[in-house]
């Protein structure tokens, strides 16, 4: 079994990538389909950051905040100084992840739901912050324009940005994938099943933790950076609950702990947001949304990748 | 000097009367972790309905709307019952954050299913009472507030009653306490978790009835901030406390009020998070709770 679905993973993901590379020349120039995309691979990205802490046994509800760190942070620099957003990205991610260091610390000692509430307190209070006393810095709540990743007089600019956008969001995998196949992975699981024998086994459960939540910071904030220069504009909007719960549902859709759980989920749901959307849908895409986030938390825990296996043992116990 | 007291008393009062909404939505979370040791965090989508509930009922009959909490109750228990059984039953005792991932999937079908029916235009209801004030000392107190707070200590006091002198009481608090122990002695837990989630929806309604007849504006978005509250309230005040959630619930209504009256009112909401951020901060178990693992 574990043979098989390693090589399924093995031949899956070259020719996901191979559809990521080739999709712009596949969808033609068309600028709706590609800012779909864009915004797609951006969440894959924020998705895979929030599950990445999660995979460590920290369930954040308030992710919203480094993503919206890192795109003020990103927007402001470039702004006041004048240099690339692709500088001021990073510099949006490291401050990111310097507060979301700053709020592991008060979160260590912290567990599932009182983790969850401190996290999305936290959330609020920034938006709060970022819309009243900091307002002659960052616009209030009227927000301020960003600017593009690229200029919009390079021809094509979409198309270059479509593929810095999926350059940065392969390499964080890849970076993920990585870390999670290192010792740092078997920490991070060992301290989620039970952190006093993960401790008793000489793992140090705060510094791998803090670990944890500045690379999911780092990398939310650089989602949220790259999120901001391609929309141009940002407002303290960013912090709502909702832009925290997008990544918690992609990653509970398409598989919770694992890699291909948050891409699947984004891509699936994704095309399902859209498909409702060409009909006309509004309110009805939520409800679907929701409901398809209930039956797969009832019925299908580990999410959509799960799916082949619990079909394949289902068909076997009739069989048996 | 005395221009002070009576703003503080004010601002006091109508912390009494947020307060109140608090304490009913903290409440019933804190009697449904009790027994289940899960949260609903879609319980303020309960809050929600209810309101619709009477305004719509209000809008029919042209009842008085303090009769129709009842009726509230009565259909958001059953409500409550239901999502017991589709919703919550079958991930008991599965991972443990699972039951927020169902909570937000409840909440979108909530939120839009309601968005769906009514519309999510801003409405209000009005109050035959809506102009009526009783004069406490230097201060006009508007009568519906007093109304509201009298409802909510009723509903404690039934509450109370209902826990301490029934024979259901006993057996939620037995299977509060210890579940496997209550199984033990025969006592059909699932019934308590069904009863429990009952109990606590019709407590949301309640609150939902408080808050259109106090004349607050409601949409179908109203209750996902005040539910996160009362979840933080309960956390503040130990998990599974009752009075805890009471105390809880009285500070959060007067430190929100306090704070919009004094910093302005955008800091409503910060405020409540600011304080359990601080409080867990020193005390990750909150107040009054026992670290139990």
């Amino acid at each position: 079994m574990q043979v098989q679905k390693k090589s399924l993973s093995w031949y899956l993901t070259p020719i996901a990538l191979a559809i990521a590379v080739l999709l712009p020349l596949l969808a033609g120039m068309r600028y709706f389909i590609l800012n779909v995309v864009i915004i797609m691979l951006i969440f894959i990205l924020f998705s895979s950051a929030w599950n990445f802490l999660a995979y460590s046994g920290q369930a954040s509800l308030g992710h919203a905040a480094f993503f919206g760190i890192g795109g003020y942070v990103s927007t402001l620099i470039a702004r006041a100084t004048g240099f690339s957003p692709f500088a001021t990205i990073l510099a949006g991610g490291c401050v990111a992840a310097g507060i979301g260091l700053l709020l592991g610390l008060t979160c260590v000692r912290l567990k599932e739901w009182f983790l969850a509430m401190v996290t999305f307190g936290f959330a609020v209070i920034l938006q709060v912050v970022i819309a009243s006393p900091l307002a002659a810095t960052t616009g209030g709540w009227d927000g301020i324009g960003s600017p593009r990743l690229l200029p919009i007089e390079i021809p094509g600019y979409m198309l270059y940005e479509y593929y810095v956008i999926l350059a940065v969001t392969v390499l964080s995998i890849v970076c993920i994938h990585l870390i999670l196949r290192s010792r740092a992975g078997l920490a991070f699981a060992a301290i989620r099943e039970n952190e006093v024998e993960a401790q008793a086994a000489g793992i140090n459960p705060v510094s791998w933790k803090l670990l944890a939540f500045t690379v999911s910071s780092f990398l939310t904030g650089v989602a949220g950076a790259l999120m901001v220069h391609h929309i141009t504009f940002i407002s303290p909007e960013i912090f709502h609950a909702e832009t925290s719960f997008w990544p918690i549902i992609y990653s509970i859709f398409g598989g919770l702990g694992t890699i291909s759980g948050p891409v699947i989920g984004t891509v699936i749901l994704t095309v399902i947001w859209e498909v409702l959307k060409g009909f006309g849908l509004t309110y009805e895409r939520f409800i679907v949304i929701g409901l398809l986030l209930i039956i797969v938390v009832i019925f299908l825990p580990r999410g959509l990748v799960s799916l082949p296996e619990v079909l394949r043992e289902r068909f076997a116990r009739r069989k048996g | 000097m005395a221009l002070e007291f009576d703003i503080l008393l004010q601002v006091l009062f109508w912390g009494l009367y947020a307060g109140c909404i608090y304490i009913l939505l903290a409440t019933g979370l804190n009697l449904i972790f009790g027994v289940m040791k899960i949260v609903n965090f879609a319980h303020g989508e309960l809050l929600m309905l209810g309101a619709y509930i009477t305004a719509t009922v209000f809008a029919l009959s042209g009842l008085n709307p303090y009769a129709i909490i009842l009726l509230t109750m009565i259909v958001l228990g059953l409500i409550g019952i239901v999502i017991e059984r589709l919703c919550f039953r079958p991930i008991l005792g599965t991972g443990k954050l699972n039951e927020i991932f169902l909570s937000l999937g409840l909440i979108y079908v909530f939120q839009n299913g309601v968005a769906l029916i009514w519309g999510d235009e801003r409405q209000v209801l009005n109050s035959p009472y809506q102009t009526v004030t009783v004069p406490v000392g230097a201060i006009q107190l508007p009568l519906d507030y007093i109304i509201i707070i009298i409802f909510t200590v009723l509903i404690l006091c039934g509450l109370y009653l209902l826990l301490r002198k029934t024979d259901l009481g006993r057996a939620i608090r037995a299977t509060s306490q210890n579940r496997k122990g209550a199984m033990i002695v025969g006592i059909d837990v699932e019934r308590m978790d069904m009863i429990c989630f009952g109990i606590g929806s019709g407590l949301a309604a309640a609150a939902g009835t408080l808050w259109v007849v106090s004349g607050q504006v409601f949409n179908p978005y109203i209750g996902s901030i005040p539910a996160i509250k009362a979840f933080s309230i309960i956390i503040l005040g130990g998990l599974g406390s009752i009075p805890g959630a009471i105390v809880g619930g009285l500070l959060y209504g007067i430190a929100e009020n306090g704070a919009a009256y004094f910093l302005g009112g955008i800091w409503k909401d910060s405020i409540s998070f600011l304080i359990l951020i601080i409080v867990l901060i020193f005390r990750p178990t909150g107040l009054f709770g026992e670290s139990r693992e």
